[in-house]
């Protein structure tokens, strides 16, 4: 019984140092700063990988972005041996808020049911990550589930499927302030939206499951290098999408200005202790001597 | 349960040439490897030979994989000069021993474990999938247990063999769900675990043992080559004994890579603990050897930040000279190497050599002038790391095998010191080729033969390097005393004189030499083996014969702590390390030898810290030790 499974990714700023350029005035310098797949998306490429592996899913891993999110699409490739990369791509989508952006994924991932599924039901699985790193408020992910109308899940932890009753059972984390975190499963008929949470890792537990994932890790080395003959572009014709849904003229959201928080009062100061010199652990030492001896010890 | 034929230990240079052999052979073979990466948990000095098949019938790396070995080049450079050189102070005497290195070899080659055990697994592995095999890392074996011992089974539906037992094993891991195999192979290395388990073999004692501690470090290529006058296709070996073992029985070594050198020192436990010195002390004497200093230096620049700019302002400035330094350092890899040169122009990114070079010096220029960074005279190094060298004239197991589970290279103690030179790497890959064609047949004759261990026992002690590990060469004496010869001996005073003067005859010295061969080589050890061969001649020799070195350099050498901080870790909340004898001198003199300074004491006990533990194996004799689960612990990314 056949799995089609869609991931979608971003593309991120690299804020690694030696990776990151500031302009003159200071700002980041987004043209000479590297960029690379995002840390959260990466782990929801890990989570397709999985279905790879242990339900032989057919994947297809999508991005909105300009041209250069490419990279994204290889390094995505390469996590989770991909079948097919697409790019949503336009000038028009640009400055799209998570609903203009929710728009172009639905309709991307409608048409990868109309294109890659002669014989089957369409998408079963959308995985996301739980949010990107730059400024986005983890939004896309349930807005596209809503308007494509999927069941979404986030934090999710860990899933199994059962692919003869078409039936995934997953476990997501429940953060409860101030009480014990708790792990909720549930039980859900596909297809399903899953936003992974950052510490998912997928579990091969049998010797001949991460054989068999060793030797698709190594297909996707393969496919990477030649990762463009996977990749199709989209732009809003294409995706049969109305310009007034997308990019700016398709977001509601209007960022009336943004404040830095400001840093609360500190009456402590902090001293930053290089652990590779000597004379200051000597002394921290003496200090520490010091107020064991005011405050006794307990 | 699932079944396997074959389960392979230890993804080191051994089990990776089990792998490949075994299904090159045309059977399914699995190697479980408890490192994240293949590559990542295994330390070398190292030189890999080839041996000359005139002295007898060995598997050889080129055997093994191929002429791709020698196409690809995944090793660093041919050696083609091997000097020692006796050291006292500010003198040394350089002897040429090339004849040494050439002996008995068809080449030599200066390797980084890393990068070469990637690329015996990267073809190993190819070869293994065709057959329903691979390499699985990030596992780490815990325990194995035979199935139903003695158990009569029934093969093909009882048609024949009934007869046959059932031998076959189960592996527990901490990661994956137990799973059957029909034998294994241990290539765990020469802390083995399973050898441990089974008590196939007790725990390696210092004596028998050597402490390799090593750093690798950064030099362009063609500086390189000037440095010490090679050509391209060429490498030096340069091995050191003298003052620079601080008083320790052992020597130095110093071989050149493609674009980098391998410095460091192996010297014998026992030694070690008797007077016991730091190991990055061993190393920090060679490298302030004003040979080496020489050798080894490069221009090198200070990152200098104005402090009195806001937080804000100086992580910025950080970044952006972090980013020059990073791009002056890319260049100048891709100035100083031809072939890189050569791509970088094929595809476009520069127009000419000049070009490059101008756009090293603008570069060198904006750090100078726009971010006061300074260039000084220094040295880089890349990487700190230590382990073990099994002395398998001492300990190699003369029963190489527990049943059906067959131990090789390091984790079999087969380790070859020749003069100064080691051998590992090459005998491990040969046992595994060995091991592999026992298993074959014993896998084709469905499990009847009861023998398998004894099988591969007869076919180890017919290897060339059995006899190598147990008895001394009268022709390697021969070219020995040749290349020493070449000094005038005369100053080393009466009696080294008489020896040596005897021992270059032919005939007393065939004569001596089988002598000693029937006696038991390893009776005589105690001399060949002895301070006075390691520490006094050599320095004696250095004084009377040596040429004096004037360097003005002055290195800022690391601090331990700034080596352990640049290593990379995944870092394992369990130790894999417990300390049991919480009080024995043994373990106190730990807190003195282990490279990473895990031990201290408090309260007159002995307490380990297990997380800067680099996994070498000299505190392994009287502690609870084992491998970190898998993915964990030290990654090196050199070896
Ligand atoms: C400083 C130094 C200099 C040397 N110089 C030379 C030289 O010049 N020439 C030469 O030929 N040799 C030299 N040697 C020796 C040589 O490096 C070794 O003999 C060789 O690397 C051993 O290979 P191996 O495959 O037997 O073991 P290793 O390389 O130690 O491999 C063992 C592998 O098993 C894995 N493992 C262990 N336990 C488990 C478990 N329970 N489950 C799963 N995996 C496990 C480990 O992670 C490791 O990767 C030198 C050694 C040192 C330290
Ligand atoms: S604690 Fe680790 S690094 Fe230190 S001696 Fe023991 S094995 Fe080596």
């Amino acid at each position: 019984m056949s799995l089609n499974v869609a991931v979608i990714v971003k593309l991120e700023p690299d804020f690694s140092e030696g990776n990151i350029s500031y302009n003159a005035d200071g700002t980041l310098n987004r043209a000479e700063t590297k960029s690379k797949l995002g840390a959260h998306s990466s782990v929801a490429c890990l989570a397709a990988f999985y279905a790879k592996v242990n339900y032989g899913a057919n994947i297809s891993v999508a991005t909105m972005g300009p041209p250069m999110s490419e990279i994204a699409l290889s390094e995505a490739q390469s996590i989770c041996d991909a079948d097919s990369l697409h790019l949503y791509t336009d000038r028009i989508f640009a400055s799209a808020d998570t609903l203009a952006t929710a728009e172009v994924l639905k309709k991307g991932i409608q048409k990868m049911k109309e294109n890659e599924n002669e014989n089957n039901n369409g998408i079963d699985i959308i995985f996301s990550g739980h949010r990107a790193s730059d400024g986005e408020t983890g939004q896309t992910g349930p807005q596209t589930a809503w308007k494509l109308g999927y069941p979404f899940f986030g934090n999710v932890i860990d899933y199994h499927l059962n692919l003869k009753d078409r039936v995934v059972t997953l476990k997501r984390l429940v953060v409860l302030n101030g009480m014990d975190n708790i792990i909720e499963e549930i039980e859900s008929p596909l297809p399903v939206f899953i936003a992974l949470d950052p510490s998912y890792k997928p579990s091969f537990t049998t010797l001949s499951s991460r054989l068999k994932a060793t030797i698709f890790e190594k297909n996707a080395e393969k496919k990477v290098a030649n990762f463009k003959s996977y990749l199709k572009m989209f732009d809003h014709n294409s995706l049969e999408l109305d310009p007034k849904e997308v990019g700016l003229s398709g977001s509601p959201t209007i960022v009336y200005k943004v404040e830095r928080i400001p840093k609360g009062k500190m009456n402590r100061k902090a001293e930053i202790i290089d652990g590779r010199d000597r004379n200051q652990i000597k002394n921290i030492a003496e200090k520490i001597l010091i107020l064991n001896g005011q405050y006794g010890r307990s | 349960m699932e079944d396997f034929d074959v389960i392979i230990i230890g993804g080191g240079s051994a089990g990776l040439a089990a792998l490949k052999h075994i299904s090159a052979l045309g059977k399914q073979a699995i190697l479980i490897e408890s490192g994240k990466e293949i590559g990542s948990k295994n330390v070398s000095g190292g030189i890999l030979y080839s041996k000359n098949k005139e002295y007898g019938q060995v598997h050889n790396v080129e055997d093994i994989y191929g002429q791709k070995f020698l196409e690809e080049e995944p090793y660093e450079r041919r050696i083609t000069k091997y000097i020692l050189n006796a050291t006292s102070k500010d003198k040394v005497c350089s002897i040429d021993l090339t004849s040494i290195h050439d002996f008995q070899s068809n080449f030599g080659c200066s390797v980084l474990l890393n990068k070469l055990n990637t690329w015996f697994a990267k073809e190993a592995q190819e070869e293994a999938q065709k057959q329903g095999g691979g390499i699985v890392t990030g596992v780490h074996v815990k325990n194995i247990k035979w199935n139903n011992e003695n158990t009569p089974i029934e093969l093909d539906g009882g048609k024949q063999n009934s007869s046959t037992y059932d031998n076959s094993l189960i592996v527990e891991t901490d990661e994956l769900e137990e799973f059957r195999s029909r034998a294994i192979i241990a290539a765990d290395g020469v802390n083995s675990e399973i050898a441990s388990l089974l008590r196939a073999r007790e725990k390696f004692s210092p004596d028998q043992l050597y402490q390799g501690v090593k750093v690798v470090i950064k030099l362009p290529e063609e500086i390189i080559e000037k440095r010490f006058e090679i050509g391209p296709d060429e490498g030096a070996a340069h091995l050191f004994s003298g003052d620079i073992s601080l008083n320790q029985v052992g020597g130095g070594f110093l071989y050149t890579n493609r674009d980098s050198i391998s410095i460091g020192g192996v010297y014998h436990l026992s030694s070690l603990l008797e007077n016991p010195v730091e190991p990055d002390q061993l190393v920090n004497s060679l490298i302030n050897n004003p040979l080496v200093k020489d050798l080894i230096q490069d221009e090198v620049p200070i990152k200098n930040i104005e402090k009195n700019l806001s937080k804000e302002e100086q992580t910025k400035k950080s970044f952006t000279i972090s980013k020059l330094i990073r791009t002056w350092n890319e260049l100048r890899e891709i100035y100083y190497s031809p072939k890189n040169r050569e791509k970088t122009i094929a595809n476009g990114k520069f127009k000419s050599i000049e070009e490059i070079k101008d756009k090293i010096n603008t570069t060198r220029r904006r750090l100078v002038e726009e971010f006061n960074t300074k260039f000084v005279t220094n040295y880089v190094e890349l990487e700190y790391s230590a382990k073990v060298v099994p002395d398998g004239k001492r300990c190699m197991m003369n029963k190489p095998y527990y049943k059906n589970v067959l131990f090789v290279g390091d984790a079999a103690g087969r380790g070859i010191f020749l003069g100064p030179r080691i051998e590992g790497l090459n005998v491990g890959m040969d046992d595994a080729v060995r091991a592999a064609k026992t298993i074959i047949k014993y896998i084709k004759n469905n499990l009847t033969d009861p023998n398998i261990g004894e099988i591969y026992s007869q076919s180890i002690h017919e290897s060339p390097y059995t006899r190598d590990m147990k008895k001394i060469d009268k022709d390697y004496l021969k070219v020995l005393l040749k290349a020493v010869k070449k000094i005038p001996l005369e100053d080393l005073g009466a009696k080294n004189n008489f020896l040596i003067r005897c021992m270059s005859n032919d005939f007393l010295r065939n004569f001596a030499v089988s002598t000693i061969n029937k006696v038991g080589f390893y009776k005589f050890l105690s001399f060949v083996e002895s301070p006075k061969i390691y520490i006094d001649i050599p320095i004696l020799l250095a004084e009377k014969l040596g040429r004096k070195i004037n360097t003005s350099t002055k290195f800022d050498i690391p601090e331990l702590s700034e080596r352990i901080s640049k290593l990379k870790y995944y870092e394992d909340n369990n130790s894999h390390i417990i300390v049991t004898k919480p009080q024995i001198e043994f373990m106190k003199k730990m807190t003195v030898l282990c490279p990473t300074k895990c031990y201290s004491i408090e309260d007159q006990n002995v307490v380990i810290q297990h997380e800067g533990c680099i996994e070498c194996g000299t505190c392994s004799k009287e502690t609870s030790w084992k491998h970190p689960r898998g993915e964990k612990g030290i990654f090196f990314k050199y070896g």
